[in-house]
């Protein structure tokens, strides 16, 4: 069964269109027309008029959860949410930065999304596995059944098989090139910070220029603050001018969060993020 | 000149530093290579001191806290080993030796571990080499 993406379009606008006439909510995240078809942007539907902007397309990947901390508390949302934003969605939830009440999700079940820069497919890397979003009040299409089922940390594989000095080389060669645009953290759904820390001058965490160790830093660092809470939507490796495959580290400490705790981020509202929990019987192997 | 490594080590007021203390007065020897820093819970260390500390040349770094259970705050450590099994993880898939960062849990009553603990983290560091992945060159 293809996705049809012309009909979640359809979906869309009508659901949209009857959220804002009915005023159940002031706004609806989803996507835009951008500059062409094949780069569509984010957009905030505000009236019932605006609703005919909205289109959808394989090249939609961006994650809209990240918008919904930007609005005050008690806004009414709709969202329009893939299976990886509806994790973003739960983890927002979870650290109690959105109420549920005040959300309607617009669950997308969708998959063959494509990399609007290189126009690879997106599945197989960053989208955790799964096609239908994990959290909904009105699903916009059929729940998507039959694809094949990869474990979201196959890719891995070759990056775990290194001994020390390949992956320090490799990720002083890849994050050497950071220009610290810090596009990665305006991408993130969960990087909501204000101050970053690596904007805070005292105390000063870390170098601000773009060199080396420097940007170790900042992304250790940041790979450390979204343990257990990245949701693998993959926009902070889409986000970055210069493809640095962040996706991958986050990969691996979500995997290790996973294997270590027993808990991957964003699956359900119930849990509590895995970093601000503990269990009196946790192992003190992990340190080991 | 012999390579003298530089270790941090940042202890929990109530159980490591009040060991480490203990160790000093009953005239303990252990190396000075250890630079002691007090906090008040190891699970007020944040991780990026780690990283600072070895950006700023530091050639290891050594954590202590109270026994998983023994916490002044009750759950202090509890949150701390996991956040510091994380920061392992992270160094260690970055590429940097896995001996550099340690995490123990040494009590008040316990100044003999305190010192043997140093005294072999030390010997490890000291094998390893200086840390020159993460410094900062100035």
């Amino acid at each position: 069964m293809a996705i049809s993406f012309e009909q979640i379009e359809q979906n869309l606008k009508t659901e949209a269109r009857k959220l804002l006439e009915s005023g159940k909510v002031s706004l609806v995240l989803a996507y835009g027309r951008g500059y062409d078809e094949n780069h569509p942007m984010p957009y905030v539907a505000k009236h019932p008029s605006d609703v005919d902007n909205i289109v959808f397309n394989e090249y939609c990947t961006a994650n809209l959860a990240r918008y919904l901390t930007r609005y005050p508390r008690r806004t009414k949302i709709a969202i329009a949410a893939k299976a990886a934003d509806s994790r973003a969605v739960v983890q927002l939830i979870q650290e109690d930065k959105v109420c549920r009440e005040d959300l309607v999700v617009l669950g997308i079940p969708v998959y063959g999304m494509k990399n609007f820069k290189t126009g690879e497919a997106i599945d197989s890397k960053t989208t955790g596995g799964l096609s239908n979003p994990v959290l909904y009040d009105i699903l916009l299409g059929e729940e998507v059944h039959g694809q094949p089922v990869s474990s979201p940390y196959d890719v891995l594989a070759a990056y775990e098989a290194m001994d020390k000095e390949e992956r320090w080389a490799f990720w002083q060669r890849e994050l050497g090139r950071c220009i610290r645009c810090y596009a990665c953290r305006k991408a993130c759904p969960m990087c909501y910070c204000d101050p970053c820390f690596i904007d805070q001058n005292k105390p000063k965490w870390g170098e601000k220029s773009p060199e080396s160790p420097g940007n170790l830093m900042y992304h250790l660092t940041r790979f450390h603050h979204l343990a257990g809470r990245c949701i693998d939507c993959g926009e902070c490796s889409r986000a970055c001018p210069v493809d640095i495959p962040l996706y991958l580290f986050h990969k691996k400490v979500a995997k290790d969060c996973e294997e270590m705790f027993g808990q991957a981020a964003g699956m359900s509202i119930g849990d509590k993020p895995v970093l601000v929990n503990f269990r009196v019987d946790d192992s003190d192997k992990i340190l080991e | 000149m012999s390579f003298e490594p530089k270790i941090l080590g940042i202890a929990c007021n109530w159980c490591t530093y009040t060991g480490a203390d203990l160790a000093g007065t009953t005239r303990l020897q252990y190396p000075q290579n250890i630079r002691v820093v007090r906090v008040m819970c190891s699970s007020r260390i944040n991780p990026s001191f780690i990283f600072r500390a070895f950006q700023l040349g530091a050639d290891g770094v050594l954590v202590g806290g109270c026994h998983p259970g023994d916490c002044h705050y009750n759950t202090g450590n509890l949150y701390a080993r996991r956040r510091l099994a994380v920061t392992k993880k992270i160094l260690e898939f970055a590429g940097m030796e896995p001996g550099r960062f340690r995490v123990e849990w040494i009590s008040a009553s316990e100044g003999n571990r305190f010192a043997e603990v140093v005294r072999e983290f030390t010997e490890q560091i000291r094998d390893l080499g200086p840390q020159t992945q993460f410094k900062i060159s100035q």
